[in-house]
């Protein structure tokens, strides 16, 4: 590329006013991303002053083998991958249903599509706490709703399983909105023609969707799959507000931040173990590794398979 | 308009079906979006023994006293002051930074600009940088510290591509001609390439400032010291402390609520961009 702003010294000023920008990234975010691999073999603390010692592969093999908490840890790496399968699946089906359904020329479409991507302006806190109240136990409107049915619920403070329900319900409601302005966007991309022609050719709604959007929709399907999984992987926000550290709950994310910033949960407290942190975050990128890369890996066979 | 309505008229009765079924969906999922934000409304102007008496019943005593209870004791005013500062400061530099990131991958003013912005994407898919990012904060001596606090923002891969790829349409003819002026480079990305670049800038300071705003683990490990709270932790104490009192809690996750409501119906399409250009990348 020609750079037309003068020679000598001067053609250095790109450079000199880029580097804030990379100097940036490279300390705060693309530096400590790569150390976390050096402090998983070490047994760093979060205090300072304290001394660091290179322990090998011991984290991992505490992590992995090494008595009930292993087995606790095992069963929250369980955790997050069903919570990522719910999350996935629930919300790339409903929001290509919404996303769909507000394409069409319906009254109040743009109300609705506001309405179902407000969540998202919100934060976590807030999402959180609004749900907490909804699903107040004592009277609140839920338990109104199910008393109807004669059944009653703790919710968020029942069973482990029912409050980990509830975690995935809210992710979904919190997020739904960004699946479906994705899908929109893919949806508005298809020429109108295709469907006029496959309507003249007298196809019903399911062969419309099977042959003309579900194939051309295939971008925003790559994108919102992805997305999803990796963003369902590493959340935990929602864990922390509604119900925070609580056994038989925990997800890999909270644990990371459990073991490595101090986090009394039943008997077990840990104390700022960032090293053992550290090592518990590699084996998460390692699941979003594997778990994005086979995706991926589908997707564009997929892809090609459709270009024939 | 009319053009869309007038081809339907063999098929009526099936359409209709379908609009039918797709009212009752966009109805019963608006019911499960606005059923919680009308129940926060409704609790915040209830008392207490309203509210133990019958959680859901409709507010008749309209008791604006938890708005004032909320504002006093939660300590907002510095809370929501503390998070503009991180916001609008955090915000405020990284834009400009990345402007000047962008700017020069987008025309190849730099060597090697192709391998810069993939360097950029890369961090999306490494590991989290929690623990690192942590000791070298705690290092530094600025844990606990406004400044340490600031610095965890000033990255933000995503808005750096949206950058790029708005900065590549402009047309190339303006530097010519700007250089051909005796522009130097500074003054125009400055003058020309800012003020043209107003669409995406405003997408990527809007998604920014948002994730800052709302950021709740970065308070949670980083600031120990109340005097720094942002609002966000400043709400989640507040909870600790009147979990149970959920009228004055439900007035106070009102009056953060509803500032953003309102700043939303005017940010949308930003965010909005944001999402479909940030994750198309092109």
């Amino acid at each position: 590329m020609n750079y037309h702003f003068g020679r000598g010294w001067t053609r250095w000023s790109p450079y000199l006013l880029l580097l804030p920008g990379i100097l940036f990234y490279f300390v705060i975010a693309l530096g400590p991303s790569l150390a976390t691999t050096v402090y998983s073999f070490t047994d760093a603390t979060g205090i300072k002053g304290a001394t660091v010692n290179w322990v090998g592969l011991a984290n991992y093999k505490e992590f992995l083998l090494m008595g009930q908490a292993s087995k606790d840890n095992l069963s929250a790496l369980g955790r997050t991958l069903v919570f990522c399968f719910f999350v996935t699946t629930i919300q790339f089906g409903l929001g290509l249903l919404v996303a769909m359904i507000v394409n069409q020329n319906l009254k109040g479409r743009n109300f609705f599509r506001t309405l179902y991507f407000m969540p998202i302006i919100l934060g976590a806190v807030i999402q959180g706490l609004v749900w907490s109240l909804f699903l107040y136990p004592l009277g609140g409107p839920m338990a109104k709703f199910l008393a109807l049915f004669g059944a009653r619920s703790e919710f968020l403070g029942g069973p482990p399983f029912v409050a980990f329900a509830w975690v995935i319900a809210i992710q979904i409601w919190a997020n739904m909105g960004t699946t479906m302005i994705i899908f929109l966007a893919g949806l508005q991309t298809i020429p109108s023609e295709l469907y006029e022609a496959a309507r003249i050719d007298g196809a019903n709604p399911w062969q419309v969707f099977s042959n003309v959007t579900w194939p051309l929709l295939t971008p925003s399907v790559n994108t919102n799959l992805t997305l999803n999984i990796i963003g369902s992987l590493q959340a935990w926000q929602l864990f922390l507000i509604l119900i925070g550290y609580r056994n038989g709950t925990q997800v890999l994310g909270y644990l990371i931040y459990a073991t490595g910033f101090g986090q009394t949960s039943g008997s077990v407290t840990s104390s700022f173990r960032q090293g053992y942190a550290a090592s518990a975050s590699i084996i998460l990128f390692l699941l979003v590794l594997v778990l994005g890369m086979t995706t991926n890996y589908i997707l564009q066979r997929r892809e090609a398979r459709i270009m024939e | 308009m009319s053009a869309i309505t007038s081809p339907k008229t063999s098929t009526n009765r099936r359409i209709n079906w379908g609009r039918v079924l797709s009212y009752a969906v966009l109805i019963l999922l608006a019911v499960i979006y606005l059923g919680p934000l009308l129940m926060l409304f409704n609790t915040s102007l209830k008392t207490m023994p309203s509210f133990m008496k019958d959680a859901t019943s409709f507010a008749t005593e309209l008791n604006f006293k938890n708005f004032v209870d909320a504002w006093t004791k939660a300590n907002f005013p510095k809370y929501i002051l503390n998070s503009l500062l991180y916001t609008v400061s955090a915000t405020a530099i990284y834009i400009l930074t990345a402007i000047f990131v962008a700017f020069p991958i987008a025309r190849g003013y730099i060597k090697h600009s192709g391998v810069v912005l993939t360097m950029f994407v890369i961090a999306l898919f490494l590991p989290p940088a929690l623990i690192p990012q942590f000791q070298l904060i705690l290092h530094l001596g600025l844990y606990n510290n406004p400044i340490g606090y600031i610095m965890l923002f000033l990255v933000n891969p995503i808005g750096i591509v949206i950058l790029v790829n708005y900065i590549k349409t402009l047309p190339k003819e303006l530097d010519e001609a700007a250089a051909l002026d005796g522009c130097g480079y500074f003054r125009f990305v400055w003058s020309v390439v800012i003020p043209l670049s107003k669409p995406a800038i405003a997408t990527v300071v809007v998604l920014h400032a948002i994730g800052i705003w709302n950021e709740i683990i970065a308070p949670t490990i980083y600031l120990t010291n109340k005097d720094y709270y942002p609002i966000t932790r400043g709400l989640i104490v507040f909870q600790g402390v009147y979990g149970s009192n959920w009228p004055t809690l439900a007035a106070a996750v009102l009056m953060l609520t509803f500032p953003m409501l309102i700043l939303f119906i005017f940010l949308q399409r930003y965010i909005i961009s944001g999402l479909t250009q940030g994750s198309v990348k092109g």
